[in-house]
């Protein structure tokens, strides 16, 4: 049996924040290891500090304390541009209130990353992409014509424009009704299962959680539980 | 790809409307820069050849000496056109007759600016027009009867016998003096050598004419200056006129005017790039988490910026051109000898502003933006923007070193700075308590209006900015209505319907009965008489006075007036005299003299100090017992020296009156010119007409500006209030899903308005009325009266502008159902 390659590492991560009587530690002693194409859960009530640890492990903010690799890059280490071209180049992105950008189409907010990262065919792939998520007549709709459900897929085409090793989900269906969200989950590992991404989910909804092969538990910004779980469970 | 995406969003947020603020608030400060420069320039341009055409000469220098042959080879060599011109006074002889004369002796080219108009006859409109050739001499019409010779005789000038050509019917550079002054002579340079008047030591004015393109008269009078000796001077072009006066009020005014919307228009760009910064937080953090780099994002909003800079700045020129343009056709209009003038300067400056308020106040907001982190994707969006002090600091340094840059006033430009800090101040303290005031007040009444206390209350800590704001722009829209009132009424009074027109001179106290009759036949309405006594002052307690400056005498001795005096005597203080220091004269004055200020300062006068005078060869002292402020302006008989009664009284004296007549009845001067063949009509109506016609022209200026003001008040009052858009749209959700109903919702957001529309308007009248009186009396030495209209009108301006501001924006916001508002705020 083929050895999995190790995709994300955390070492002993740590986040403080300023406070106005000295600083408070968010999150503690975190360490975690990730295969490529593994889909792992971060399970935690709201202000255990599982967004935290998924803005450390995209590179998104820094580690008061300890280490973080992504792809083999170690991110703690690297200036904030440079986690940039990482971002651009292996990361892809789905958050809980879909951040589509209001003054784009719906084509144009897919397009968006591929653009950013030069790519040359970016509207013909996020036509292709909207395709997939059931979207492309609505290309030239604006964010505001859209429904929430519409929205949220036209986010998850937008994580996967730029071909993504890693996509991480933060609460991709806690705005949307239990129906739409179904759906939206749905396609989310659907695409995932696809394009053989390394999916990092954070959420609070412990059926979502279930869905993936391996889930963390937070609490007050520690790992209580890590429940690996079997591969054909994932739906 | 990257200006492909900049282009995109640019045109997108445009078309989104968020960029348009920024993009008006800077087009109008350059719209305001380069109008109010150019027009300025316009008029001054206006002023400047008019005075040009009663100088004759778009420059002239003055001299005691023979004329330079070298200098006015220099003025040629740099493409000026010269003309020379000598005065003297002189007897002139015909038959059996003298008459002292003021001769002027001008070269061909004479005049350079305005026109010669000479006439072959003995009175104005008598016979054809003529020019001026050597051989000949042109007289004031009073002169035919004085020295009793029609056209073709002849009369003697020094060893020369000259012909009498004709009269003068305009000599551009006439003294405008209601004294008049010895009979007025014209003659050709040409013939002065033959006349063998001009020996060593004569007193004779040299007078060298320059014209031409306003560089190389600057470049010239740069070249030569520093070489001039003690008897070479430039002549002042007149500012001391009505004209000049009221120019430059309404230069200082326009100015404050600018600096006023410019400030406006700069705080509305500033508050408008905040808000468009604060609802980018998030989508550059998007953009970020999706791999841009900071550079990238700079490029991104940066490209936005200068895209609308540039897009401001030209259409602002281009506006601001359009506006000169229209203003120098009007200029024209009303004078029809004006050149209209182009200059870069007002469109760079405009640039320039445009440059400081997008680099000072609206780049910070940029700039914070582009270092959104990566990580604010993850948070909630704040509602409210942190007052950002570096910002605030920049802000208060680009106001001041604007305020700086159009008034080159440093301590003007700092007292108005340090005054609108301390009003700040002074605002948020005044907030503070009547907010404090109106808690417990609020506790007893409906719930509406508890709701628009407190959200007063909140809103008011959160961002006195706001309060700040709006109370500047009202006042600043109340300053300027107030002022521009104020200086046309001013104007208006200072030359007020039915103000003499025609001043009599030398009239003498035999004719004033035939004068008196000849006013009553006619219904004119005489004025005072004014008597007149020429005399010279030759000393100051004893010590004796030159009569001219010279370079070689390095003496302590002091300099005299260098002319004779019109001194006079009068029982009462005439009314545009105010008296300084010492008393007026009482029935038992004896020997004693009035001075006017600005001649007692030259001449090292003081109260006590006794004068000697030489009045027709005769020795008379007086001690100074008052000092007095004489209003120049005014179109009066104006006094240096006025006497006791006790001295002159024994001397033979002139007199002068005055009396309006109706540009109709403008054939009567003809008649009493015959009835009174030696008294002299002197006719300030062109004057008048100038002033009135350019106070007219500025008083639409004035106007233009006021609208540009409120555009720019209005302005600042749309972006405040949709700095709050955000936050009122999340409190707007909760309520609604709370259950409460449009009427509350409704009310409540008015009353808030209102009473914030209130305090504006009650703060911006108290600064108004503070600054009404700094101004009217430091900037346009006005006297102070209070404004009762402002008192009502400022707060009622305050309430209905920010109400009906805050309900044309927000209505919208009310009127979408409660839970598509919920939705809106949930998606950001």
């Amino acid at each position: 049996m083929k050895t999995p390659e190790v995709h994300i590492k955390a070492v002993n991560l740590a986040k403080s924040v300023k406070v106005a009587d000295g600083s408070l530690t968010i999150l503690h002693d975190i360490s975690l290891t990730i295969n490529r194409g593994e889909t792992v859960a971060i399970v935690g009530a709201s202000g255990s500090g599982k967004s935290t640890l998924l803005s450390l492990l995209a590179g998104l903010d820094v580690p008061t304390t300890g280490q973080v690799m992504l792809g083999g890059q170690p991110l703690h280490q690297l200036s904030e541009d440079q986690r940039a071209a990482i971002r651009a180049s292996s990361v892809g992105f789905v958050f809980q209130s879909f951040l589509l950008l209001p003054s784009l189409t719906a084509l144009e907010n897919v397009s968006l990353p591929a653009e950013l990262a030069g790519i040359r065919d970016a509207r013909a792939r996020g036509l292709a992409l909207l395709q997939q998520v059931g979207l492309a007549e609505r290309a030239d709709f604006y964010p505001s014509q859209l429904s929430g459900g519409e929205q949220q897929r036209v986010a998850i085409a937008r994580a996967f424009i730029t071909g993504p090793a890693v996509l991480f989900a933060d609460e991709p269906s806690a705005n949307l009704d239990t129906t739409t969200g179904r759906k939206v989950e749905d396609l989310l590992f659907k695409l995932n299962a696809e394009q053989g991404t390394t999916l990092i989910l954070v959420t609070h909804n412990s059926e979502l959680a279930q869905r993936c092969q391996r889930q963390y538990r937070m609490h007050a910004g520690r790992f209580i539980s890590n429940e690996p779980k079997e591969l054909s469970d994932v739906g | 790809m990257w200006a492909k995406i900049a282009w995109r969003l640019f045109w997108r947020e445009l078309g989104r409307g968020e960029l348009w603020v920024i993009a008006f608030a800077l087009f109008l400060a350059v719209i305001s820069v380069v109008s109010l420069t150019g027009i300025t320039e316009g008029v001054k341009a206006a002023l400047s050849q008019r005075s040009a055409q009663f100088n004759a000469a778009d420059k002239v220098l003055r001299s005691s000496q023979p004329f330079d042959n070298d200098l006015i080879a220099q003025a040629q060599q740099q493409g000026l056109v010269v003309a020379q011109q000598m005065q003297f006074d002189s007897m002139l002889f015909a038959a059996d007759t003298m008459q002292l004369a003021t001769i002027k002796a001008v070269s061909s080219s004479y005049p350079l600016r305005g026109q010669l108009l000479l006439e072959a006859a003995e009175y104005t409109g008598g016979g054809a027009q003529v020019a001026l050739s050597p051989g000949q001499v042109y007289f004031e019409a009073r002169l035919f009867d004085l020295l009793k010779v029609s056209v073709g005789d002849d009369i003697e000038l020094g060893m020369s016998r000259l012909k009498v050509g004709g009269v003068i019917v305009n000599e551009p550079d006439a003294p405008l003096s209601v004294f008049g002054g010895a009979p007025r002579v014209l003659m050709h340079l040409d013939d002065v050598a033959a006349t063998q008047i001009v020996q060593p030591g004569s007193r004779i004015g040299y007078r060298y004419l320059f014209a031409g393109d306003s560089l190389s008269l600057a470049q010239f009078e740069q070249d030569i200056t520093p070489g001039l000796t003690s008897h070479q001077r430039w002549q002042e072009m007149d500012r001391q006129s009505a004209i000049g006066s009221a120019i430059e009020r309404a230069e200082r005014f326009l100015l404050l005017a600018g600096l006023l919307g410019i400030i406006l228009a700069a705080c509305a760009a500033a508050v408008a790039a905040n808000r468009y910064s604060q609802r980018h937080t998030q989508a550059v953090a998007v953009i970020k988490a999706l791999g841009s780099t900071n550079a990238q994002i700079r490029l991104l909003y940066g490209s936005h910026l200068l895209l609308v800079v540039l897009f401001s700045m030209s259409i602002g020129m281009l506006a601001g051109q359009l506006a000169i343009t229209a203003a120098q056709w009007g200029i024209g209009l009303y004078l029809p000898d004006y050149r209209p003038v182009f200059s870069w300067r007002p469109l760079w400056l405009g640039g320039l502003t445009c440059i400081i308020c997008a680099a000072l106040f609206a780049a910070r907001p940029m700039w914070r933006l582009s270092q959104t982190p990566a990580i604010e994707v993850l948070k909630q969006p704040a509602a409210q923007g942190k007052l950002d002090k570096l910002q605030l600091l920049l802000g208060a340094g680009a106001i001041w070193a604007l305020m700086w840059l159009f008034s080159s006033e440093f301590v003007l430009s700092l007292g108005l700075f340090a005054l609108c800090a301390v009003f700040a101040g002074l605002l948020i303290g005044a907030a503070t308590i009547l907010l404090k005031i109106a808690k417990p007040v609020a506790a007893g009444q409906s719930s509406a209006r508890r709701l628009a206390l407190a959200n007063l209350r909140r809103r008011l800590w959160a961002n006195s900015f706001q309060l700040i704001t709006f109370s500047l722009a009202i006042f600043l829209a109340l300053l300027l209505y107030f002022l521009r009132a104020e200086l046309i009424e001013q104007w208006q009074r200072q030359i007020p319907q039915g103000a003499p027109n025609q001043f009599l001179v030398n009239i003498t106290a035999t004719q004033q009965s035939t004068l008196n009759n000849f006013a009553a036949e006619h219904q004119l309405t005489l004025g005072q008489y004014f008597p007149v006594v020429r005399g010279r002052l030759t000393s100051i307690n004893d010590e004796q006075l030159l009569q001219e400056a010279s370079k070689e005498d390095r003496s302590e001795q002091r300099v005299g007036v260098g002319r004779e005096l019109n001194l006079t005597w009068l029982a009462d203080l005439p009314d545009n005299n105010q008296l300084l220091s010492g008393a007026w004269f009482s029935k038992d004055s004896r020997s004693e003299v009035s001075v006017e200020q600005e001649l007692a300062e030259r001449l090292q006068v003081k109260l006590g100090d006794t004068l000697a005078f030489s009045i027709g060869g005769q020795a008379v002292s007086a001690t100074v017992s008052s000092i007095r402020k004489v209003d120049w302006n005014s179109l009066q008989p104006n006094f240096y020296m006025i006497l006791s009664a006790d001295i002159l009284a024994e001397f033979p004296a002139t007199y002068i009156n005055a009396f309006y007549l109706d540009s109709e009845r403008q054939l009567l001067l003809n008649q009493l010119a015959r009835l009174l063949p030696t008294v002299s009509v002197i006719s300030v109506d062109n004057i008048i007409k100038q002033v009135n016609d350019i106070i007219a022209q500025v008083s639409v200026a004035l106007s233009f500006i006021l609208l540009i003001i409120c555009c720019a008040a209005v302005l600042v009052l749309v972006a405040q209030v949709q700095a709050t858009l955000e936050q009122r749209e999340q409190e707007l959700a909760i309520l609604r899903t709370l259950g409460a109903r449009y009427p509350f919702l409704r009310n409540a957001m008015l009353l808030e308005f209102a009473l914030l529309g209130a305090m504006a308007g009650l703060f911006a009248t108290l600064l108004a009325e503070t600054m009404l009186l700094i101004v009217q009396q430091r900037v346009f030495e006005l006297p102070f009266a209070p404004h009762y209209t402002l008192w009502w009108l400022g707060p009622t301006l305050g309430v209905t502008l920010v109400t009906l501001m805050g309900w044309w924006q927000l209505r919208r916001l009310l009127q979408i159902p409660g839970a598509q508002l919920m939705r809106r705020v949930l998606q950001g």
